[in-house]
């Protein structure tokens, strides 16, 4: 695989295995340094796994790991020196059984940053994560969405060059997740990390990231998983395959027959007040039932047989005129529709 | 020749009977002569704690410096055997004290394979014996604590960078009081053990002489107060070990 220059960190070839089941199977993927990714997919689709190995802490079945061009495990011996410039908040994060302070110093004293420098340090991580005046409390008598914010501040403390978020939104509450937000996108603008964050809210991710990787079963696709359907294909003599869910049909284009999931992208849906005249194979009657507000765009759940996501840009919301009730056409090509 | 025992409490602490001493009295006679052997800070009473805990205090010492790595390899690592390790410390926990005596005692007597170093009937035995006794409960009990700790925090020690040998200081620091605990236990195990002691060390006065090894003799021969003032002080070193740490544990927190 040809690495691009601004590449931080890239994989190839890439396959994890537990007891001879491969949970992770990705031909190639590049990052690039001061970008901010979020890793979509559903439980056991593989997301934490691919953060372990990009992260460095699980060594992969096969396949290489990229950073800074180096390929990772040809220099086996450093590994320690590549992971002493990343850090990971991992899912449901552990503080060790000792202060604040001892805690978001953890990382900072074991590169030999004198005491001084270590205390202006947690003053500052403190602020960023709105706790100031936590350094002496007991790490172990915290709640959780205050240890949630320790262990991210405890991960920014050595200003990591790459940084590593598990679920970090799970089991805090609204107000939290925005304050952490926050500080992600801060964190990304001055100190140019590059942020990889795990997720299932698909709304959080496309909020805060430059890209988005969807896994689904330990590969990466291409169409985002927020209109994903199970199903089978049905292929009649000498007509196109179709994609039955069970509720909706829906044309492809694909050599699969049998049980299979389709996703289509958001972005490749139009949506129309009338039936479209085009060349597109798919067009369904819906009612927008909930709009999701994202910055510059929006985001529409319609029912239409099944519940499908849309995205469009706020400027043709308000001229189509479109609120909660409308009556829409969804139409999208054969070819839009990813089948696997 | 009278020790000094005999000659400040000649009397007092005999066993009765024809005095009309009630048992109740004897005991309590007994305890206070204990008592006033401490205060007084008797010879032999000082002479025979210092034997003990000079040599479990060193056979402790050597036994968490082997025990304690040797527990994070077993810990730590997967190999062939593992299992089997394990069961053979757990079941060496429960090793009676004279077996150790026993083995020790046949390596080092003259005709044994180490008899030339003519260590038997010198504290370096007695202290080959409590470190038999001692490692294999450190090891058993370290084995646990490290096991007991959660698998979160090797992995957030490794993403925040760090190295192996940081990754064990954190596990270690994390397991503190259950490491602590083994260390406890182990020295608990060997401060009062007698068998192995009495049979490496063979009781000589103000050489080898321990609490245990003279409470066992005094008492045998009816001095009854001194081995009370003994056990007294054998209780007070198991009192003071656990204070002790319990107020480093906490100061730690």
């Amino acid at each position: 695989m040809e690495m691009q220059d601004s590449a931080d960190i890239a994989i190839s070839n890439l396959v994890h295995q537990y007891n001879g089941k491969t949970v992770l199977d990705i031909h190639c993927l590049s990052f690039t340094r001061g970008s901010i990714y979020a890793v979509l997919g559903h439980n056991g689709s593989g997301k934490t796994t691919l953060l372990a190995i990009l992260g460095l802490l699980l060594k992969p079945t096969a396949g290489k790991v990229f950073f800074e061009g180096k390929d990772i495990y040809r220099h086996s011996s450093s590994i320690a020196a590549f992971r002493s410039k990343m850090s990971t908040v991992i899912q449901n994060p552990l503080l060790f059984d000792t202060t604040v302070e001892n805690n978001i110093a953890y990382g900072l004293k074991i590169r030999g940053i004198p005491r001084a420098a270590r205390k202006r340090r947690v003053q500052d991580c403190l602020q960023l994560v709105g706790l100031e005046g936590f350094e002496k409390r007991k790490a172990k008598e915290l709640s959780g969405g205050e240890t949630q914010r320790i262990a991210i501040a405890r991960a920014l403390a050595i200003k990591p060059q790459v940084l590593f978020l598990d679920e970090f939104a799970a089991n805090v509450d609204e107000q939290t997740i925005a304050l952490l937000e926050e500080v992600i996108k801060r964190v990304n603008r001055t100190d140019r990390s590059t942020i990889f964050l795990v997720t299932h809210d698909t709304h959080q991710a496309y909020r805060l990231a430059d890209e988005v990787i969807n896994l689904f079963q330990g590969r990466v696709v291409r169409s985002s998983l927020e209109n994903l359907f199970k199903g089978t294909i049905e292929n009649a003599d000498n007509l196109p395959p179709v994609f039955d869910t069970g509720r909706m049909k829906m044309e492809v284009v694909s050599g699969k027959r049998g049980s299979a999931y389709a996703a289509i992208d958001p972005r490749d849906i139009i949506v129309s007040d009338s039936p479209l005249r085009s060349s597109a194979r798919n067009s369904f009657y819906g009612i927008v039932s909930t709009i999701f507000d994202n910055g510059t765009s929006v985001r529409l759940r319609i029912t239409a047989g099944e519940e499908m996501t849309v995205k469009m840009t706020k400027k043709s919301l308000s001229e189509m005129n479109l609120t909660v009730g409308s009556k829409v056409y969804l139409t999208f090509k054969s070819s839009a529709v990813e089948v696997f | 020749m009278l020790s000094s025992f005999q000659k400040n409490f000649p009397a007092k602490a005999r066993p009765y009977n024809d005095t009309g001493e009630t048992r109740v009295d004897y005991l309590l006679q007994a305890f206070i002569t204990a008592l006033k052997l401490i205060i007084s800070l008797d010879t032999d009473v000082i002479q025979c704690t210092m034997v003990s805990l000079k040599i479990s205090c060193s056979a402790v010492l050597l036994a968490t410096i082997v025990g304690i790595p040797l527990s994070f390899l077993i810990a730590l690592n997967e190999f062939t055997g593992k299992r089997a390790l394990i069961t053979f410390f757990n079941t060496m926990m429960a090793l009676p004290t004279v077996v150790v005596g026993l083995f020790v005692f046949s390596a080092i007597s003259r005709q044994g394979p180490l008899g030339v170093f003519g260590l038997l009937f010198t504290p370096t035995a007695m202290l080959i014996g409590q470190f038999i006794l001692a490692t294999p409960i450190i090891i058993a009990l370290s084995i646990s604590a490290i096991r007991g700790v959660d698998p979160r925090i090797r992995v957030t020690a490794l993403s925040l960078g760090a190295r192996s040998h940081q990754v064990v200081m954190t596990l270690i620091l994390e397991a503190r009081f259950a490491m602590m605990a083994a260390i406890i236990a182990g020295f608990g195990r060997i401060i009062g053990e007698v068998g192995s002691a009495m049979m490496l060390g063979g009781n000589i006065r103000g050489y080898t002489r321990s609490i245990t090894t003279a409470i066992a003799l005094e008492t045998s021969k009816g001095e009854f107060s001194l081995g009370l003032a003994l056990g007294i002080i054998l209780l007070t070193v198991a009192l003071s070990v656990n204070i002790v740490l319990r107020s480093l544990q906490q100061q730690n927190t």
